[in-house]
């Protein structure tokens, strides 16, 4: 039973899939900004008959209707079109870009977890002590600042002030990496290249802290509630007269309970760390797709725009999609 | 699992009836106790207090002119830097404006992004994710569906998409914020509905035969208020630091009016020149935001009895 | 009892956790301080440019950054010096055979990095692949976005193994400025592996060979070409290049760009902000350099709408504005200020037109007798109507429109300041809607086409006035616009635009502001290196400690 309920949600996202692709098809077209007035820039020389090529390149001479149907139809064909400025296929575009990003938000989703979980859980079971007040106020402190201005502090404390660790980049330029799958932990772990896991993970810790450090907070906070929630619950007081250990109570009686509203918070926090990605890449000059978009978007480069915002909302929704799973798995008395 | 769901008592029933008692019924005396007892709290209390002061006096409390400076003045330091003077004590920005006026004046415009974007998104988010929850079918699907497609596209895009539609300005920038803000709310609340739903006291609510909105209104809510809470106290400080983000890319605030995102984001580029122009806005966002943080916090512990230290 | 230790044994978990953590954290910030402030080798030169290029086939892109990184693997015809001189680079010789005829001589004996010879073949088929429609096949057929930029040229033959002919359709007197912006690619090597080899593999015949690149051109690494012939023989030094490897990469946040250069993971910086030159000149191990720059700024006013249809006010606001004090507390002191609507070191700028002083009195004055006199708290009133606009300007430059906006309130105008996305006011400006703008315009070729009609000629077109914000229109100075484009006579050519930068000046559409100098920071270890008014990035020269 639980399998067809999940296979529906599955097959539910295909609209939204499907939702997305048209707005934001229809959303760039009526932003204001010509993709080729702002190509040909703020100086140079232009003659009118490259500008009605261009235009008639990009198809901008044909009725929206028409660029629709070009748009549909090639894109149920797995093709996205060819970025305007790059001059490319935006599928290879994306596809060289993605596994910057999913290592960046991966290496964010994990640093907000080690920081967030030991001090939700801390927290909640040394309620109002001392450690409590700092470690959330510790934790407030990720969430009170602008990403690009944390980060820029880091680069200057870090790179510039200790030298400790580098400014900008995902690799050294002496390192040698051979490309597999284009997340660079993943590859030196699979070629088994030291210098190159070294270099990547030195590389990764100061973006995946600013961007985590945001998301730490709101995790660690309402875990710390969530547990305290649980901790006063009557089951929890009937496991400890029963004589359960306190580690096993907090473990797995607490937490478990207390992972569900975090679950779903987690989940949500994808798309904020997606979106905070292309603050972060900019400040860290991670070459993602957050950078990508930022560019495009600025370029009016449509048929990118368009595949990249295809490629988050596809992350999004799977993301949730997944937490949608894990929560009746969680909490069984949850019909889906 | 050890613990069958079964032993966990309808702990919602005196709770739902605590909070209200508690919550609404505690007097103004006690709960200066309360605060009293807890500095911590207190003291986050009264700085979210004096920043709103500070916002509403700032025409009383500053000498210069917010937005009219001198080029002479450019980057004149703070009063304990060499070179500087009290006449800037904060120093002066890229424009010679005095960075202190701008931060009180700031105030203003940033508290007012906060709280209005934070505002407008609960109540929709509330409001469409309790009807959502509570009565599910087509509606509630639709309502994801819907939100499900927000959500799934980029904040930044859509901002920018916004702005360059709308052109950038204060309620254009609260409606930017705002519309994929509710959507958290929504989901929240959503969520928490599935949860309490299937509790018993719902039931028993149900079964006394009261009507969906007071159930709805006086049984469910209040559960879920505090979580709303938390989540709404976070996306106070979230969205001005939004705004910021927003400036980074150019689109929050128009010069010369001062708001700390932009002036944080504008003075980014001084960071190494003249550190003052960047950080000073930074810091009031961040004591603003710590300090709302504890605060909600504190004051949770204290009208919610349950969470007490027993 | 039992409750008690459960809470030990826990806090012991938890330190052990925490403990973890931290070593965890030592771990990866761990390592000595040079294990990263040294990462290239010492033969290795890393420059660092704020936007990726979009491509590196010199005949498909149309922007600024992807030229600066060909330059350094293809050469063209002919080359710029640092100013706006143009020398012979890949061309032993070019001759105007007449006015719309150029004869091209390459000199002997150039390979491109394959071995091969470079010839006529080479300039003929590379010209061909720009100008002719659907030249280029991959990613699907079209034509080069650079087309536009040798409009003039209506064929290119070959003469004989050395010499090709190009033909235009009539004068090009900017000619040799504008043939600077394109490289020479190989034949052979394009029929052999298609456009998709050269994006993949660029090959030309320039000072360094590509080696490889990461994700999308944010970091090309490059390598001396052992057989570079040498470059233009008139602008030393002459011969290959000094690095054995140079690398570009691309740091898009000013701040991060700086504080890598800080951190002393590279080696050049380019479009360093002035303000930051003096911290950076005190920086141990930092050395700047400035260049005047090719983006010169105007405030332009709405000549179609009030206040700005009385030239009295126009002029009024041109002696409002106290330039020096903007260019030496916006940029530094590093700003030239203009003297009408042409780039001081634009080749047909009329020197003898004087910027504008900053006269608060007869500013006044003028204003005057335009009708504005004193109002209510001091702002200028006409008819009861106070004398308010907004200036429209994108992020790059809010800084000096406030600077503006802080002036004209000073003397009584209230001047507020709008940011906007450059694609999307650009229409609005156009059509006349907005009040005031201060922008840039871009005169890297240092000739008035390219510029004049694009600023100052009615808009018409696509071409003409397609950066004309202020509705300015002038027939005497649409004509000599256009004579000026073919004419080539230079003599005859100066004095049209002479005349046309004076009608300019004395009608005053703009406030005629500055032309800020380009700023770059190197490391102490790099060695003659020059930053270029055209903001190429020229590695050839550059050598390290």
């Amino acid at each position: 039973m639980r399998a067809v309920k999940i296979l529906e949600r599955v097959l539910v996202t295909i609209p939204v899939m499907f939702g997305v692709a048209i707005v934001v098809f229809f959303f760039v077209r009526l932003t204001p900004g010509d993709p080729v007035d702002i190509m040909l820039g703020r100086g140079g020389v232009v003659s009118a008959r490259e500008v009605e090529l261009l235009r008639h390149q990009f198809h901008l001479d044909r009725p929206l209707a028409v660029q629709l149907w070009y748009f549909v139809s090639n894109a149920a064909r797995g093709d996205l079109g060819y970025s305007y400025v790059r001059n490319k296929s935006v599928v290879d575009l994306l596809v060289e870009r993605l596994p910057a990003t999913i290592e960046l938000t991966v290496g964010a989703l994990l640093v907000s977890l080690i920081i967030a979980l030991p001090i939700g859980i801390i927290s909640a079971i040394r309620q109002n002590s001392l450690t409590d007040r700092l470690s959330m106020a510790g934790a407030f402190l990720g969430i009170s600042m602008p990403g690009f201005w944390f980060g820029i502090i880091l680069i200057l404390v870090f790179a510039v002030w200790f030298k400790v660790l580098p400014a900008q980049g995902r690799l050294s330029y002496d390192v040698f990496l051979q490309h597999i799958t284009g997340m660079h932990v993943v590859d030196s772990l699979l070629t088994g290249n030291m210098a190159a896991l070294k270099s990547s993970l030195r590389h990764l810790v100061l973006p995946s802290v600013t961007l985590g450090a945001g998301v730490a907070a709101i995790i660690a906070r309402v875990l710390r509630s969530s547990m305290l929630e649980v901790l006063r619950s009557d089951y929890i007081r009937v496991a400890r007269a029963k004589g359960a250990s306190e580690w096993v109570v907090i473990m797995k009686h607490t937490l478990r309970n207390a992972l569900i509203p975090t679950v779903t918070v987690v989940g949500l926090q994808v798309g904020v760390l997606l979106g905070g990605n292309m603050i972060v890449e900019t400040v860290f000059s991670w070459p993602g797709l957050g950078r990508l978009v930022v560019d495009a978007i600025f370029n009016r480069d449509f048929p990118l725009i368009q595949g990249a915002v295809m490629v988050y909302a596809f992350t999004f929704v799977a993301t949730n999609l997944a937490v949608d799973i894990l929560y009746t798995y969680l909490n069984p008395r949850i019909t889906f | 699992m050890t613990v069958n769901a079964q032993t966990r008592r309808p702990a919602g029933w005196d709770y739902a009836l605590r909070i209200r008692l508690g919550l609404w019924r505690r007097s103004t005396a006690e709960l200066a106790v309360e605060l009293w007892q807890r500095p911590v709290t207190l003291i986050g209390g009264v700085i979210v207090l004096l920043y709103i002061v500070a916002a509403a006096a700032a025409g009383l409390i500053t000498i210069h002119d917010p937005t009219q400076g001198s080029l002479l003045a450019r980057f004149d330091p703070p009063a304990w830097e060499e070179g500087g003077s009290w006449r800037y004590p904060l120093g002066a920005d890229d424009q010679g404006r005095d960075l202190l006026t701008r931060i009180i004046y700031g105030a203003r415009l940033s508290l007012a992004v906060g709280v209005l974007s934070v505002a407008f998104s609960v109540t929709v988010g509330v409001i469409l994710g309790a009807v959502a929850g509570y009565y599910r079918g087509w509606l509630d699907e639709g309502l994801s569906r819907f939100a499900d497609l927000l959500l799934a596209f980029p904040f930044l895009v859509f901002a920018i998409g916004m702005m360059a539609f709308l052109g950038p300005g204060f309620v254009n920038l609260i409606l930017a914020l705002s519309f994929k803000g509710w959507v958290e709310f929504f989901r929240l609340v959503r969520g928490e509905m599935l949860g309490e739903k299937v509790k018993e006291y719902v039931e028993a609510a149900r079964v006394s035969g009261r009507s969906d909105l007071a159930i709805m209104a006086s049984e469910i809510l209040p559960n879920i208020v505090q979580s709303v809470f938390v989540l709404a106290t976070l996306r106070v400080g979230h969205m001005i630091i939004m705004e910021a983000s927003l400036s980074f890319l150019g689109l929050g605030i128009q010069p010369p009016d001062p708001a700390w995102g932009s002036m944080v984001a504008s003075g980014r580029d001084y960071l190494l020149t003249a550190w003052w122009v960047s950080t000073f806005p930074g810091l009031a966002i961040l004591m603003l935001v710590v300090s709302i943080n504890v605060f909600g916090e504190g004051l949770r512990d204290i009208l919610d009895p349950r969470l007490k230290i027993e | 009892m039992n409750k008690m230790s459960g809470w030990l044994v826990a806090r012991n978990r938890w330190n052990v956790l925490l403990a973890l953590m931290v070593v965890g954290m030592l771990l990866v910030t761990s390592g000595s301080p040079s294990a990263i402030s040294a990462p290239a080798a010492r033969d290795t030169l890393v420059a660092v440019i704020a936007r990726a290029p979009a491509t590196l086939d010199p005949a498909d892109h149309r922007t600024r950054e992807s030229e600066t990184v060909i330059r350094n693997m293809f050469d063209g015809i002919v080359t710029r010096d640092t100013r706006s001189g143009v020398h012979m680079e890949i061309a032993e010789s070019v001759t105007w055979l007449d006015a719309r005829t150029l004869e091209v001589k390459v000199r002997p004996g150039i390979k491109f990095h394959d071995g091969t010879p470079l010839t006529a073949d080479d300039v003929v088929f590379t010209f061909e692949r720009t100008i002719k429609e659907n030249a280029i096949e991959y990613p699907r057929p079209h034509t080069s976005p650079r087309k536009g930029l040798v409009e003039p040229l209506v064929s290119i033959v070959k003469r004989d193994a050395m010499t090709a002919v190009m033909t235009f359709r009539g004068a090009w007197p900017s000619g040799l400025q504008q043939l600077v912006h394109h490289q020479i690619v190989s034949k052979a090597y394009l029929e052999r592996v298609g456009t998709r080899g050269l994006v993949e593999r660029p090959m030309g015949a320039g000072p360094f060979k590509f080696v490889s690149a990461r994700t999308g051109l944010e970091e090309v690494v490059m390598e001396r070409f052992d057989d570079y012939y040498g470059g233009s023989p008139t602008i030393p030094p002459v011969g290959k290049a000094c690095v054995q490897r140079a690398v570009f990469r691309v740091i898009p946040e000013t701040s991060s760009r700086i504080a890598a250069l800080l951190a002393g993971e590279v080696d050049i910086i380019t479009e360093v902000p002035a303000e930051l030159v003096s911290r950076l000149k005190a920086a141990p191990g930092v050395q700047v350099e400035t260049v005047p720059g090719t983006r010169p700024l105007w405030m332009e006013m709405n000549v179609k709408q009030e206040p700005f249809t009385d030239a009295r006010v126009r002029r009024a606001l041109n002696y409002a504005i106290d330039k020096d004090l903007i260019i030496q507390k916006v940029y530094g002191g590093m700003a030239k200020p203009l003297g009408g609507p042409l780039s001081p070191l634009n080749n047909f700028a009329d020197p003898t037109l004087k910027p504008y002083a900053y006269d608060r009195d007869r500013a006044l004055a003028l204003l005057r007798e335009a009708g504005w006199t004193p109002g209510p708290r001091g702002i200028l009133t006409k008819d009861g109507k106070p004398l308010a606009f907004v200036i429209d300007t994108i992020d790059s430059i809010r800084s000096l429109a406030e600077a503006l906006s802080t002036m004209f309130r000073d003397i009584g105008i209230d001047a507020r300041v709008r940011i906007w996305e450059y694609g999307v006011v650009r229409p609005r400006l156009l059509a006349g809607e907005r009040q005031a703008y201060v922008g840039d315009w871009g005169d890297a070729a240092f000739d008035p086409v390219g510029h004049m009609e694009a600023k100052w000629a009615t808009y018409r077109d696509a071409v003409y006035g397609r950066g004309n914000f202020s509705g300015y229109s002038n027939a005497r100075v649409d004509t000599l616009i256009r004579d000026g484009e073919v004419e080539a006579d230079p003599a005859r050519r100066r004095a049209m635009y002479n005349e046309a930068q004076r009608i300019i000046y004395v009608e005053a559409p703009a406030v005629f502001l500055v032309l800020p100098e380009a700023v770059e920071a190197a490391s102490a270890r790099v060695q003659n290196w020059k930053p270029a008014s055209d903001s190429r990035v020229n590695l050839h020269d550059v050598c390290l400690r």
